[in-house]
């Protein structure tokens, strides 16, 4: 099954800019291929980092430049690389997570499609920076063309020397297995992904052990990113001190934003991080606003795991500490917009649909919860709702909130918590009258 | 492996500590133990569903909240480790709030089914739910019900195995069956299936949930989902008493309770009374669903006494008259002992001491053993053999060693508990295991190599790591003395090469036995019933001088029946040891004069009219004894023969006198396990027919020769005690022994080696008596290797003739991939088959040929 994305991106822009690296040649057709990648200035960080970098070095380099985790969690890069213990006899692993799911979230597939060099580059310089010597990328069951993609790519790596055995003289050894992904939303979570590569049920492991300690096979693991690992070679080339000049203080780089739902023009858009939310929504080069002009009625800003925004809170610029004090989250960095025409109770229908389709069954609250969460929904939606339906919603989200080994369960019930606080008298009126405040009039641009 | 973290062993060496607060009192406890652990052990209960002791935590119940302050949310007991300074509460409101939570989303597609439910009375989900539920369930929907489809018709019961039955609607997905599945017994026939709350535990695909250790799952089932067939619908749990009692079968001697009913007089189940020493909570099947052998409607009810070439029924008394009269008339009629006995190691510390008495001092002979199923036995004591099996043995040993040697022995067959051990070892610990067997079995699974020699050189084998050892020196030279003259051939590639192993995997065993700090090594059966034995266990000897084992290793070859360690303690052996013998000629003033004699030469004196009359108990030789023709002649050839059994068997068919056995469940008694340890059981029915217990039939007989055995039960007892006190251990040889290659004639005719043994299932002849065990096997097969049965173009379940020069038999084929291409195996615990016909007394390897029945 090989597909090809034809998503919108802001690469004209990043090409000219000097600060968007990761989209500067998304659109060049022939950027898969390693010889137009070297041509661009790939593969050279990789190579300083093998001449000239002590894996110290490395990390060192990494924190300095305050790159956060992509995935979701925002967690420091080099920080995380740090945790693998110190002369550690086992083997190590790295695993490139490209196993994105969360609905709403399509960036990193654009990277792994048409620059899969940089992805290769970025797990190579990190496993360098960790010591390992056999590194995986677990792509999405899904991401079929994908996969072909960067398969096509490991076999060019291997075949110009960027990766295998005493690679570029420096001695050092480095293999790559490409992983595909079931079919499974929690496989995207690092400990069930590791269960998953192991050949296991793709459920998740409690922590601790954290996986940097014991991941896969018992070993220490560092499970990152595509985005993340992307920019690596860049922070390389260019030095930590030039990523921190982007971006706000604590959220430095850029970031792709996954712009879905109501807007004239979806896609994917790289932006240096501390950009207004508003006007990745408004602004022509993006969004370009909504579709008929409608009204905004909400937004999720960082996939469908992150609370709602109204629009008189939009007004925010998109980096992980100015969403938090918002009351959400930047997550994955999906940004879905809704328009008045939307009914609430409609979205979170399609939200805990996938959320109870996907969770794995193991924790209690989690597999009963998002079960009875989705009966509820529908039964206030099809116009059944009883009194107390709200407030029981509310009680069963507390239940699950926190009390699961992995975060799918806090993920699934965020939304709709935020849903009801932000728009309650919409649900309330479901329930009253049996239908729609708002009817739902589902028309989507062309492109998501 | 990634789970590799034991947190349910509470850590008892020196380790640091933590102090924290529980509810309100503060606790000490090894630093590492979770909360829920410390909590037990100051006697707080917390409550778990998905927590099991002997598994690893799986954390994913949630119902053992705890709320620790400070923290954000409630935290789990199971997994959270107690820190110092913790403050801990494990039943405030927001706790009880937490577990109610769970309870009600544990019950939402629970079809609450419990007044038909068989777990009802003892099911962990309806105690918490009486504690933590609501009566009024919030949740107002239609219940999830799984197989609840037009084509599915199996709505609730799933019959999943020969006994097992799951219902997949009461399953609350705690995986513990699972996780008991893979990492107790590392059996894989069963599976999840599907996500979410459609979440399954259903079979794998095309497979039957029958391994060995199955009825475990449905006691670590904390709810009625998997229950097994034989429990089903007979009886409410609170209707029953539990008697305790230990397994029958096996030398380790697991404990179990009894779940009986006193009106009805009836055993409803069997399962483990958790003794961590022994069988650590798991239960083999046979050991599980033995106990309806007790119960078997053949069971024989009334004595029988030949009249005319005929066997009639009589009463007690007609037949204890006849035994006195006619062994009084053969002693009279020869003018010299001439009568013997064979008294089964399964029976109880009572009767074979009784009948040791009975033959030894009443009758005054030595004619008396308890071993049915070895050939060739030597006549004296003392020799190699007898002190590796006199040597002290452990069975949590196992768990504390860091090399584990196995050597000749099918040990899920044999000796199951301890194969658990050695899965729990690997798991849990640094140990490597090595395995050495004639042909590849379970152990593969756990071991780091089951090295597979050629049948029949196990001697050579244990020459080659000695060998090895000095050639590489990783033993100081002045250990190896003059070994090198005592063996043969004298160079370890020699000897390795006749065993057809690869010299590189023994290297690896002797630099594990060099290296080892707390070294298990023991032999199984496959050495026990070899005519090899004497030299392969001066081998054994060698080896542990070689090595310095002393102090460092605990060396046995185990013995097979649970109690097969009384009887050699108790002097059922024809030349007990000198201690034993001391001690009893001292209690009896006097020995008998006359030569001891085996099972297997009183066989042969009977055919010479030596032996004249014989007295077995609970045995049965003509289907055992590793030479059917030649048992058969020898019993045939008896003035008078005695059988006591629990059945008629091929045995009692050739005796004067039958009478009926008492099982081990209807009277109480005393086992010695294989570590020496004596467990008691309880009597848990009464014989509502004449059965009389072994020791009852000994006082009976010396009776009827007006020689009283015991003063009373509790003299008899005193005495055992006493004996079973004398140290029995034999010293270790202070020299190297000669253990020379003796070439085995291989008769091409006959390529293949013939293995029999236990099926998984079975044990002994008298397990076939059991409904449950014969639903998992119920006739004999031949076990053959995937490749020799596409090289013969057989499939499994065809019938193939297994042919031996002295005998032939029809079975059906059983491919399994736990055999080599060279060796087949039969088991020998089905009376429908002649197997033990195939067999020769004196070969030491058994070879046969197969080929395709057509029809």
């Amino acid at each position: 099954m090989s597909f090809y994305s034809p998503v919108r991106t802001n690469a004209q822009e990043a090409a000219k800019s000097d600060s968007l690296p990761l989209f500067r040649f998304v659109e060049d057709p022939e950027q898969t291929k390693i010889d137009t990648y070297e041509a661009h200035g790939g593969y050279q960080a990789w190579r300083k980092t093998l001449t000239e970098m002590t894996p110290e070095q490395v990390v060192g380099e990494v924190k300095n430049a305050g790159l956060r985790g992509r995935g979701g969690a925002g967690f420091p890069a080099g920080v995380k690389w740090g945790f693998v213990p110190k002369g550690s006899t086992k083997p190590k692993y790295l695993i490139c997570n490209a196993d994105e799911s969360e609905p709403g979230t399509c960036k990193d597939r654009v990277l792994l499609e048409r620059d899969p060099h940089a992805v290769i580059e970025g797990m190579a310089i990190a496993s360098y920076a960790i010591d390992c010597h056999l590194m995986f990328i677990y792509i999405r069951g899904e991401f079929g063309y994908a996969a072909d993609v960067m398969r096509a790519a490991m076999a060019e790596a291997y075949k110009k020397g960027q990766l295998g055995k005493n690679i570029h003289g420096g001695g050092y050894d480095l293999d790559m297995i490409v992983h595909t992904g079931g079919g499974a939303y929690v496989c995207g979570e690092e400990t069930a992904q590791t269960n998953s590569i192991e050949g296991r049920r793709g459920n998740a492991r409690m922590k601790p052990p954290f996986p940097a300690v014991a991941g896969l096979y018992g070993c220490p693991t560092i499970v990152n990113n595509v985005e993340t690992l992307a920019s690596v070679p860049h922070i390389i080339n260019r030095g930590g001190d030039w990523y921190k000049t982007l971006g706000t203080e604590k959220s430095t780089g850029s970031k792709i934003f996954s712009l879905s739902g109501h807007v004239r023009q979806p896609g994917n858009y790289e932006l240096l991080l501390g950009h207004n939310l508003k006007d990745l929504i408004y602004s022509p080069k993006y969004g370009g606003g909504i579709i008929g002009d409608k009204k905004l009625k909400g937004v999720i800003p960082g996939g469908s795991s992150t609370p709602f925004l109204k629009p008189d809170q939009i007004d925010v610029s998109l980096d992980y500490e100015s969403l938090a004090s918002a009351g959400t989250m930047l997550g994955s960095g999906a940004v879905i917009v809704f328009h008045e025409e939307t009914c609430i109770v409609w979205i979170i229908t399609k939200l805990i649909r996938f959320y109870r389709h996907e969770s794995c069954g193991k924790c209690t609250p989690c597999r009963e919860g998002t079960a009875w969460l989705e009966l509820l929904i529908n039964r206030i939606e099809q116009g059944g709702g009883k009194p107390g339906d709200i407030e029981k919603i509310e009680s069963i989200c507390d239940n699950i909130m926190g009390r699961t080994v992995c975060p799918l369960g806090d993920a699934a019930v965020m939304p709709i918590k935020s849903a009801i606080a932000q728009w309650r008298d919409e649900w309330q009126y479901h329930i009253d009258h049996g239908k729609c405040l708002v009817e739902t009039k589902c028309e989507l641009a062309p492109g998501n | 492996m990634a789970e590799k973290t034991d947190k349910n062993t509470v850590v008892v060496e020196k380790t640091p500590t933590v102090t924290f607060t529980l509810d309100g009192r503060e606790v000490t406890v090894p630093k590492g133990t979770t909360i829920l652990l410390a909590a037990q052990s100051v006697g707080i209960d917390i409550p778990t569903l998905c927590w099991h002791p002997k598994l690893t935590i799986a954390g994913s119940c949630r119902m053992c909240y705890v709320e620790i302050e400070k923290w954000p949310k409630l935290a789990i007991s199971c997994a959270t480790e107690a820190m110092d300074g913790m403050v801990v509460y494990t039943d405030s409101d927001l706790v009880r709030k937490g577990r109610a939570a769970v309870i009600q989303f544990t019950l939402m597609n629970h079809p609450l089914d419990c007044p038909t439910c068989d777990k009802g009375g003892e099911c962990t989900l309806q105690d918490l739910a009486f504690a933590y539920g609501v009566d009024n369930s919030e949740f107002d929907f239609g219940k999830h019900r799984f197989g609840a489809t037009e084509n599915d018709t199996t709505f609730d019961d799933v019959v999943v195995g020969p006994e097992i039955v799951l219902n997949r609607n009461r399953c609350i997905r705690c995986y513990r069956c699972i996780r008991a599945n893979k990492e107790a017994f590392g059996e894989f026939d069963l599976g999840v299936f599907e996500r979410g709350n459609h979440t399954e535990i259903n079979v794998a695909p095309g497979r039957r949930l029958d391994n060995p250790f199955s009825g475990n799952l449905t006691e670590v089932c904390p709810v009625g989902a998997l229950t097994h067939l034989d429990w089903r619908y007979k009886i409410r749990v609170w209707l029953t008493d539990t008697t305790s009692s230990i397994c029958p079968f096996y030398s380790s001697g697991s404990n179990i309770l009894l779940y009986t009913n006193q009106q009805q007089n009836k055993i409803y189940r069997a399962t483990s009374r958790v003794n961590d020493d022994i069988d650590d909570g798991w239960l083999s099947d046979t050991t599980r669903f033995g106990y309806q052998v007790a119960m078997s409607p053949d069971r024989l009810k009334m004595p029988l006494i030949k009249k005319d070439g005929k066997q009639v029924e009589a009463t007690w008394e007609e037949a204890l008259k006849l035994i006195g009269k006619r062994l009084t008339e053969i002693t009279e009629k020869k003018g010299r002992v001439c009568i013997g006995g064979l008294v089964a190691s399964s029976q109880d510390n009572a009767t074979l001491f009784s009948f040791s008495k009975l033959l030894r001092k009443v009758v005054g002979s030595n004619n008396i053993d308890f071993r049915t199923d070895y050939r060739m036995l030597p006549q004296t004591s003392g020799g190699a053999y007898d002190v590796l099996c006199s040597q002290p043995f452990s069975i949590v040993g196992i768990n504390q060693s860091d090399v584990i040697v196995t050597l000749g022995s099918d040990l899920v067959k044999e000796h199951p508990n301890e194969y658990l051990r050695i899965r729990k070892a690997v798991n849990f610990g640094a140990v490597s295991v090595y395995a050495m067997n004639p042909y590849r079995t379970k152990s593969s699974d756990v071991a780091k190599k089951e090295l597979v020699y050629q049948a029949g050189t196990e001697e050579i084998l244990i020459n080659s790591i000695c060998l090895v050892a000095i050639e590489d020196g990783l033993i100081d030279s002045s250990l190896a003395g003059n070994l090198a003259e005592c063996i043969s051939p004298s160079t370890a590639a020699e000897s390795a090469e006749l065993c057809e192993v690869n010299l590189e995997d023994i290297r690896a065993i002797a630099r594990a036995l060099a290296d080892g700090r707390q070294i298990t090594f023991f032999a199984g059966e496959i050495v026990g019933r070899s005519i090899n034995r004497e030299a392969i266990a001066a081998a054994l000897c060698n080896l542990h001088r070689l090595f310095g084992l002393s102090g460092r290793c605990q060396m046995n070859i185990l013995p097979r029946h649970a109690n097969s360690c009384g009887a050699v303690q108790l002097g059922l052996l024809p030349a007990p040891v000198l201690a034993t013998k001391d001690m009893l000629s001292k209690l009896w003033g006097g020995w008998p004069e006359s030569e001891p004699q085996t099972t297997d030469r009183m066989m042969a004196n009977m055919k010479k009219d030596e032996i004249d009359g014989y007295m077995i108990v609970g045995a049965n030789p003509i289907m055992l004894y590793p030479d059917r023709e030649f048992a058969t002649d020898a019993l045939e050839g008896l003035d008078f023969l005695m059988v006591a059994d629990l059945f008629e068997t091929e045995t009692t068919a050739l005796a004067d006198v039958v009478l009926p056995l008492a099982s081990w469940a209807e009277y109480s008694g005393e086992y010695v396990n294989l570590e020496g340890r004596v467990q008691k059981t309880h009597q848990a029915l009464k014989t509502d027919y004449d059965a009389r217990p072994g020791y009852e039939i000994a006082a009976l007989i010396a009776q009827q020769l007006e020689q009283p055995l015991f003063e009373n039960d509790q003299t008899r007892d005193e005495t055992i005690t006493k004996v079973l006190a004398v140290d029995s251990t034999l010293p270790w040889p202070d020299e190297f022994l000669e253990v020379k290659h003796v070439a085995d004639e291989v008769d091409e005719e006959y390529p293949l080696v013939l293995f029999v043994g236990d099926d998984s299932h079975h044990s002994g002849y008298l397990t076939e008596k059991s409904n449950s065990l014969t639903n998992f096997q119920a006739e004999p097969y031949v076990e053959i290797s995937p490749t020799l049965a596409k090289r013969l173009g057989i499939d499994d379940g065809d019938s193939v003739r297994v042919e031996s020069p002295v005998g032939k038999i029809v079975v059906p084929v059983r491919i399994s991939h736990h055999i080599n291409n060279d060796v087949v195996f039969v088991p020998m615990n089905f009376s429908g088959k002649q197997v033990n016909s195939l067999i020769m007394r004196k070969s030491r390897v058994d070879r046969v040929r197969i080929s395709k029945v057509v029809d």
